[in-house]
């Protein structure tokens, strides 16, 4: 068997194995933990409150105005890789293939070399962000293994992605089995660290925006 | 249950009550502190909205690193994957020196103003996670002596401290000396009331312009002076169980005298404090309602049973209290009030739920140790304020009031604190 | 009819044929630039050829269709008549020969003999080896033996087609007549893997040019495939290219962009990861080839290419297709997170089972 042959078939009946394993073994184990249900008045009716909530889930992808002078340049380099991974994962034609291959459903691909361009910005958003990481001093003092590896293991997936795409470096099929365990190293490490946010993002804010929009509190 | 707590605030490394911390943590575990924990990516964008970090540049005062002993034992413990964080040391167990260290960043230099639960892009309640931080810290022993003797004599005896003369003598001057009445010990009212205990000593005319405009509401209305005092400093101090002693005190007098609205004065914490946390440590919803002052007026003006004169005091910008405004909802009673006395508003840029803390809150000006601290960081809030060009600084706390009023002597600052209700008092319109 | 045998060495055979010298030549320049070797080399071939004694060669055919033989013999440069009579001896072809039957095994055994050491081997079709290896057998003899006698004596062994190069069509799952490739049972000889399913036809014919006119066999790569034909993949060469950079494919056949020439990635094209010279040399003397008529690549000069997942199915597919196992992990992640809630609500209980109950925050 070859390493492609590896990575093409059971690497990656193993990586999707071990994510659905992990998130739902994360999740489930935060969802069954007690309940604590709020007894003082409330300011607005929990309908209202779970309106809050759930404009709670979109607006705290930007800052308030009032923060925006300290914390846009951050947010806007965090959020601009997001999009540019987004755009690659989602509309490659060969990612479209391989989601068509994973779930029975396809869309439409954008045209390979808009593709192209837009990976290449978010590799340079994203080493970028790791430069902000290594010298703001407040990152410094909070970041451990779990951001760091985290950081890595995503930075693999875009550079031998890129490779792969530009034929640079070892031949295609090597290529391509690197780029497809990078995915699977992603893929089991996910459930275990911070790449979990992807899953408590909407819940958390939603959660905390229910809970501040029933005081009426700002939000 | 005995509690044996060590002498707070010098607490030596055999005295620090590791396990009472823990178990205060495991207390708060559950789904909610869950999401909280486990949505944190570390990016740092809490430190942006903290007034500390703003005055210092220093990391140390990012807010979320203040729950990092609660992060911890919730991985280890109460987390999905607590197994593998344990066999592998991925966090270190929560030690007693870590805890000592960290009562610096959970009590000088926090005012917990909720502006870092606003900023966070996972929408993680940080502020909550720092009263939990609090209440561990106060459980090992850890609360800094000024808030733990305070909140020790309150919830033994009701008051914060000894007095001399008591606080009933000083309410009953106040209300010699005004020329109002203070309703003391009635039954069956619609009303009670209480005081701020700072206010008895340094702002009495505010306390006079409590009594003169329930009377002039005709509202039926008292004091009890067995809750005499709407302090609860045991939020400060972080003892789930003396807050709640403290505010039981005031819900029972206000069940024995049959009052369906209970309103706290002029003042931050103890709105907080009544409002929205009696009832989770009662157990149930509070039979009464609970109102800011500024709420309660409010409400009148709009039943056209308040009538306001206007003023003229000049231009004026507004310091929307933390507790009240921005954690506690009373986000348009303040600007009601005002407009309606036709006071001439400037804003300052952050201003009602986003405004900046006035630094002082959450303990923080008891402490004497962190009062050069709290100079620091003062200082963005005053260019705010200057920056307005008012003339006039209105707020609605007693507590923000005094380290407005502490910041003017300090710095030789051109601006004295006004309070809203006296501003309502004074400008109260016959029919 | 001319004897093949009558001529001893190419150069008389060729002048006995009327072939000039200088048509000779330019077909050693030929060869040689397909072979991507230099134009000196062509010359040096040349020389050579004239001089050499057209080698014995004996063609062995095991489980195979015949389309490889069938493939050599279409070939348009050399001709295989060309080769046949004027660069190669073929002194045994169970197919091609006159000959059949005891006749055609004592040509053979003779011109191992009079050859021993010197004469090559040319080999399609894989070898069983299940059940005694009695799925192939001639003469009375398995697969196994007979490829063990001829290749005793042989200077060099070339395997033509991916049966004989990697096991090709029998070798596929479930393999039921145990096929295995010459190169697992030949060790201590040179051996040639010219895969392809069929080869083109040229591939066949340039590499034993090479060997017989150079004397040794081609560089070759780490599947034993000469790497002047399998140095590149068909992508590299493919002239749709730029639609896969571009991203333009075909969904389905006959589609706009299927009619417009577009790639076929979509249509499960396995081109970037098969070399072979199918893009460049293309079949039918430079016609054409699968692409570009349409279908694409299906990666048959590789190793296993039946077994690597549907022809169909674009490269990014993959083979994993257990949703079976996906459920049963997600059924484990649903247990694992519940038995960890659960543990996590008792420790707590137990913590507070120390303090006070009333506190029920």
């Amino acid at each position: 068997m070859t390493l492609l042959d590896f990575a093409r078939g059971p690497g990656m009946n193993f990586a999707l194995a071990v994510f659905v394993l992990g998130v739902l073994w994360r999740l489930v184990g935060i969802a069954l933990l007690n309940y604590w249900r709020p007894k003082s008045e409330p300011r607005q009716g929990w309908l209202r409150a779970m309106m809050g909530g759930a404009l709670a889930t979109g607006t705290r992808s930007w800052p308030h105005r009032e923060f925006i002078g300290r914390t846009g340049y951050g947010e806007l380099l965090g959020y601009s890789y997001h999009i540019g991974l987004f755009i690659v994962i989602l509309f490659f034609a060969p990612h479209v293939a391989f989601f068509k291959g994973l779930f029975g459903v396809s869309w439409p691909a954008m045209p390979s070399t808009w593709i192209h361009l837009i990976a290449v910005l978010t590799l340079t958003l994203f080493i970028a962000v790791l430069v902000r990481r290594v010298t703001n001093r407040v990152l410094r003092r909070l970041s451990n293994f779990d951001d760091y590896f985290s950081w890595f293991a995503t930075a693999l997936v875009i550079v031998t992605g890129l490779m792969t795409t530009g034929h640079i470096g070892a031949s295609y099929e090597t290529l391509q089995a690197w780029h497809l365990l990078s995915v699977e190293l992603l893929l089991v490490w996910f459930p275990f660290g911070k790449l979990m946010h992807a899953f408590f993002i909407f819940p958390s804010r939603a959660i905390n925006g229910y809970l501040l929009s029933r005081k009426g509190a700002a939000s | 249950m005995n509690r044996e707590h060590a002498n707070p605030g010098s607490a030596t490394k055999r005295e620090v009550n590791v396990d009472g911390a823990m178990r205060s943590f495991a207390k708060s575990f559950g789904a909610l502190n869950a999401f909280r924990v486990e949505s944190c990516i570390h990016c740092g964008i809490c430190a942006d909205s903290c007034h500390f970090y703003h005055a210092t540049e220093d990391p140390k005062y990012t807010p979320i690193l203040k729950v990092e002993p609660l992060k911890q034992a919730y991985k280890r413990e109460a987390g999905p994957l607590a197994p593998f964080f344990r066999w592998f040391g991925l966090k270190r167990r929560v030690t007693a020196e870590e805890l000592e260290e960290w009562q610096e960043l959970l009590y000088d230099s926090c005012t917990l103003c909720g502006r870092c639960s606003l900023i966070c892009p996972m929408g993680i309640d940080v502020a909550a996670l720092i009263e939990e931080g609090r209440r561990a810290m106060f459980e090992a022993g850890l609360a800094p002596k000024e808030l733990y003797d305070r909140a020790e004599h309150e919830q033994r005896t009701g008051t914060p401290g000894p007095s001399e003369p008591g606080y009933r003598e000083k309410l009953e001057a106040i209300g010699r000396e005004h020329n109002v009445p203070i309703p003391l010990n009635h039954d069956s009212v619609n009303v009670m009331l209480c005081v701020f205990s700072l206010d008895l000593d340094r702002y009495p005319k505010q306390v006079a312009a409590l009594a003169q405009v329930m009377h002039h509401l005709g509202e039926s209305c008292t004091f009890r002076t067995e809750s005499l005092l709407v302090d609860n400093d045991a939020y400060y101090a972080g003892s789930r169980e003396w807050q709640r002693s403290i505010s039981r005190r005031l819900i029972d007098q206000a069940v024995a005298c049959g009052a369906k609205v209970v309103i706290v004065p002029e003042c931050g914490h103890a709105y907080t404090a009544l409002r929205w946390e009696a009832a989770e440590l009662y157990g149930k919803k509070l039979p009464f309602r609970v109102l800011h002052i500024a709420e309660y007026l409010a409400e009148k003006l709009a039943e056209g049973k308040l009538k306001l004169n206007k003023t003229n005091g000049g231009s004026t910008t507004f310091h929307d209290p933390c507790q009240v405004v921005r954690k506690g909802g009373v986000m348009e009673a303040p600007r009601k009030l005002m407009d309606a006395m036709g006071v001439d508003l400037r804003e300052m840029t952050s201003h009602e739920g986003f405004g900046l803390c006035c630094t002082g809150g959450g303990g923080v000006m008891l402490l004497e140790r962190a009062r050069p601290l709290h100079y620091r960081a003062v200082q963005e809030k005053m260019r705010e304020v200057d920056a307005t060009g008012a003339e006039r600084l209105l707020t609605t706390c007693t507590g923000c009031r005094f380290n407005f009023d502490d910041a003017r002597e300090h710095f030789d600052w051109d601006k004295t604190p006004q309070s809203l209700l006296e501003l309502v008092a004074e400008n109260l319109a016959e029919e | 009819m001319t004897d093949q045998h009558t001529h001893r060495t190419i150069g008389e055979a060729l002048d006995a044929s009327g072939v000039s010298r200088r048509s000779f030549l330019k077909f050693c320049m030929v060869t040689a630039s397909m072979l991507a070797l230099p134009p000196s080399v062509g010359r040096v071939m040349a020389q050579q050829l004239r001089k050499a004694k057209r080698p014995s060669v004996i063609y062995l055919s095991f489980q195979e269709c015949t389309g490889c033989l069938e493939s050599f013999t279409r070939s348009f440069s050399p001709t295989a008549e060309n080769l046949l009579f004027n660069v190669i001896s073929l002194d045994y072809d169970d197919t091609l020969m006159a000959a059949a039957g005891s006749h055609a095994e004592a040509a053979r055994e003779k011109a191992m003999k009079d050859n021993w050491g010197e004469y090559l081997v040319i080999i399609d079709g894989s070898v069983p080896m299940a059940d005694g290896g009695v799925y192939n057998t001639a003469a009375g003899k398995t697969a196994h033996q007979t490829l063990m006698e001829v290749v005793e004596g042989a200077a060099a062994v070339v395997c033509v087609g991916t049966c004989a190069s990697f096991g090709g069509i029998p070798y596929a799952h479930p393999n039921p007549t145990g096929a295995v490739p010459i190169s697992e049972l030949v060790t201590d000889k040179p051996v040639v893997n010219v895969p392809g399913c069929p080869p083109i036809p040229e591939v066949i014919t340039s590499t034993l040019v090479h060997y017989v006119s150079l004397g040794k066999v081609p560089d070759l790569d780490e599947h034993g495939r000469p790497l002047a034909f399998f140095g590149n993949t068909i992508h590299d060469r493919c002239y749709r290219r730029p639609f896969f950079d571009q991203g333009k494919f075909a969904k389905s056949f006959d589609d706009e962009g299927a009619r417009n020439g577009w790639c076929l990635y979509e249509l499960g094209c396995k081109g970037p990861t098969t070399y072979n010279a199918c893009a460049t040399v293309k079949w039918n003397d430079g016609t054409s080839f699968p692409i570009e008529s349409g279908h694409g690549c299906l990666g048959c000069s590789e190793p296993g290419f039946w077994d690597k997942g549907s022809f169909y199915k674009p490269l990014a597919a993959g083979t994993y297709t257990s949703a079976e196992k996906i459920a049963a992990a997600a059924g484990a992640g649903v247990l694992l997170g519940a038995g960890a809630a659960v543990a996590s609500r008792m420790k707590r209980k137990s913590r507070l089972h120390e303090t006070d109950r009333e506190e029920r925050s």
